[in-house]
């Protein structure tokens, strides 16, 4: 199993945090008893202590259901911030975030690019529509992170054999929430027609022949 | 069914033109159905808006103006929107899958309690389920999603359907919306923006885009000759954003703009998946690469192998005398 590149860029953001202003990082997932391998990862990268829920259909839930289980972990909990990724790479959702942070009453901004900590308040920098937004929250808070964050550091051999003494709390989630959407298959997408090839050694020929071809046969070119 | 509700983005004092497509989708299938379609415009410049929502079928206009939703923040979006929701109960909400939608419909379906269908492609009310098609895994794959609730939110990958112009009733409804009391504990600070070129990138019929073959400053210069000589927008891939050539906001991608011209031009872009995935459904790809197995020419119409920086000037020219 692999971890999720966006959720790699959260990890990292929490440790370039801690390192700079303290504190605890806890991982969270919900999957399958083979992503203890995902989570061993994350530990290695460096975070502290972790919590897997345990569920071996975790794939088949949707984004409601997952956010539901995450929150009733969650409640009661103390935390600065959650960081989540911005969204699975597989299905590219994105909702998780934002729907956990709805349920828990936090306030948050999805997309971050960029996190700092300013007089105890978070100035997120967000990928918006027409530039980048800076956004502060305050704390307790919630941020999804785009993998435009930051690297995520390679786990060094260190981090990998302190990984292994790392607590991780496992506990089966005994009942799943009721999905509100199925994934019912898949289609192919269309296919394109096969290339036309133009050999451009000569420029000049190459260009002129592309052009007739943009208006006579594409017309897409007037 | 009684009513669709579709929020409309605007950009710029203008509806955003993926919007107008998601309003058209929803026109047709209220047609079809026999329901109503509202919409909510929240904007400094809402009122001057509402003539143009009718123009492509709005019946009703929830119209609340207010500059302060031109800056973007979730949470007044999310409350506004979760109002309506509770004051129409309509049979589906649509919007344009924009960055400002993403942020927003995490809170939007826990409030309102409705299930989302998150960036599709095509989508469609069929009997008692809301049914939508979207790609995943770097949009190799379509899926086929569907959801039986009473009430069900899409948003709406740009370009998946055409802009319209049909009438609907256009009846105004002047809605009060307390945006203090809604906008919570998070602030924004400071919107920077980030235009490139003369024509925005998700709006634009013609994209010019460069990858990492667009070396330096001259190349730069070349590209962006043929596009303004093709009144197109700009586009980039991650590593040329990441190069600092191009700002993020011209990144064409899966985690950067979604696109779907009449006439994509890639320029010197390998065609990584990543970013296939946000262009692969413009319909004609005109690809130019020095390397022949590049992947890009797989998803290309017409490919070029040769020197970027000796094809584009000729290019500009060709098109400039055609």
């Amino acid at each position: 199993m692999v971890l999720n590149a966006y959720d790699a860029s959260a990890v990292e953001e929490a440790l370039v945090l801690r390192d700079q202003f303290g504190g605890h990082i806890n991982l969270l997932l919900v999957g399958p008893q083979s992503a203890a391998e995902t989570i061993r990862k994350a530990l290695a990268m460096g975070a502290d202590s972790a919590t897997h829920l345990v569920y071996e259909a975790s794939s088949d839930l949707d984004s409601g259901a997952i956010s539901e289980i995450l929150a009733a972990e969650l409640s009661g909990a103390e935390y600065d911030v959650v960081l989540c990724g911005k969204q699975a790479q597989d299905t590219d959702a994105g909702l998780t975030g934002g729907m956990l942070a709805e349920r828990l009453g936090l306030p948050y901004t999805t997309n971050a690019v960029g996190l700092e900590i300013d007089g105890g308040q978070i100035v997120v920098t967000r990928q918006g529509d027409s530039g980048r937004e800076t956004i502060l929250l305050p704390t307790p808070c919630l941020v999804t992170c785009s993998n435009d964050m930051n690297d995520p550091r390679i786990p060094s051999l260190k981090g990998i054999m302190a990984s292994k003494k790392k607590p991780i709390s496992s506990r089966p989630v005994e009942s799943a929430p009721d999905n509100a959407t199925t994934m019912v298959g898949f289609v192919e997408p269309p296919q394109r027609p096969a290339v036309t090839m133009i050999d451009g050694t000569d420029e000049a020929e190459a260009v002129e022949r592309l052009v007739r071809e943009l208006k006579n046969t594409s017309k897409v070119l007037q | 069914m009684s009513s669709i509700l579709v929020y409309l983005s605007t950009s710029d004092d203008k509806i955003r033109r993926s919007s107008l497509e998601v309003l058209s989708r929803c026109r047709e299938i209220a047609d079809r159905d026999g329901a109503d379609v509202a919409v909510v415009l929240a904007s400094g410049s809402a009122s001057g808006l509402v003539g143009e929502a009718a123009s492509y079928g709005a019946d009703r206009v929830y119209a609340v103006v207010n500059p302060e939703f031109d800056g973007h923040l979730n949470a007044p979006l999310a409350a506004l929107l979760s109002q309506i929701v509770s004051v129409e109960s309509p049979r589906l909400v649509a919007m344009a899958g924009t960055e400002g939608a993403k942020d927003v419909v995490g809170s939007l379906s826990v409030k309102a309690g409705l299930p989302v269908l998150p960036d599709v492609s095509s989508f469609d009310v069929a009997g008692n389920e809301v049914v939508a098609v979207r790609p995943v895994m770097a949009a190799k794959k379509l899926a086929r999603v569907r959801s039986a609730a009473p009430s069900v939110i899409v948003t709406v990958r740009s370009g998946s359907y055409a802009a319209v112009a049909k009438e609907g009733r256009g009846e105004r409804v002047d809605y009060s919306f307390d945006y203090a009391e809604s906008v919570g504990t998070a602030v924004l600070r400071d919107v920077a923006s980030a235009k490139v070129g003369a024509v925005d990138l998700s709006e634009a019929s013609v994209v010019v885009s460069a990858g990492r073959g667009v070396k330096d400053a001259d190349g730069k210069a070349l590209l962006e000759k043929l596009a303004s000589t093709l009144g197109a927008a700009i586009g980039a891939t991650r590593a040329v954003v990441e190069n600092g050539l191009y700002p993020a906001t011209a990144q064409i991608g899966q985690t950067g703009k979604v696109v779907s011209p009449e006439l994509y031009i890639a320029v010197g872009i390998s065609g990584a998946i990543q970013h296939v995935a946000g262009m692969a459904n413009s319909r004609v790809i005109v690809a130019i690469n020095k390397d022949e197995d590049a992947p890009i020419f797989q998803y290309a119409t017409y490919g070029i192998v040769g020197d970027l920086y000796r094809i584009l000037p000729a290019l500009t020219e060709a098109i400039e005398q055609s």
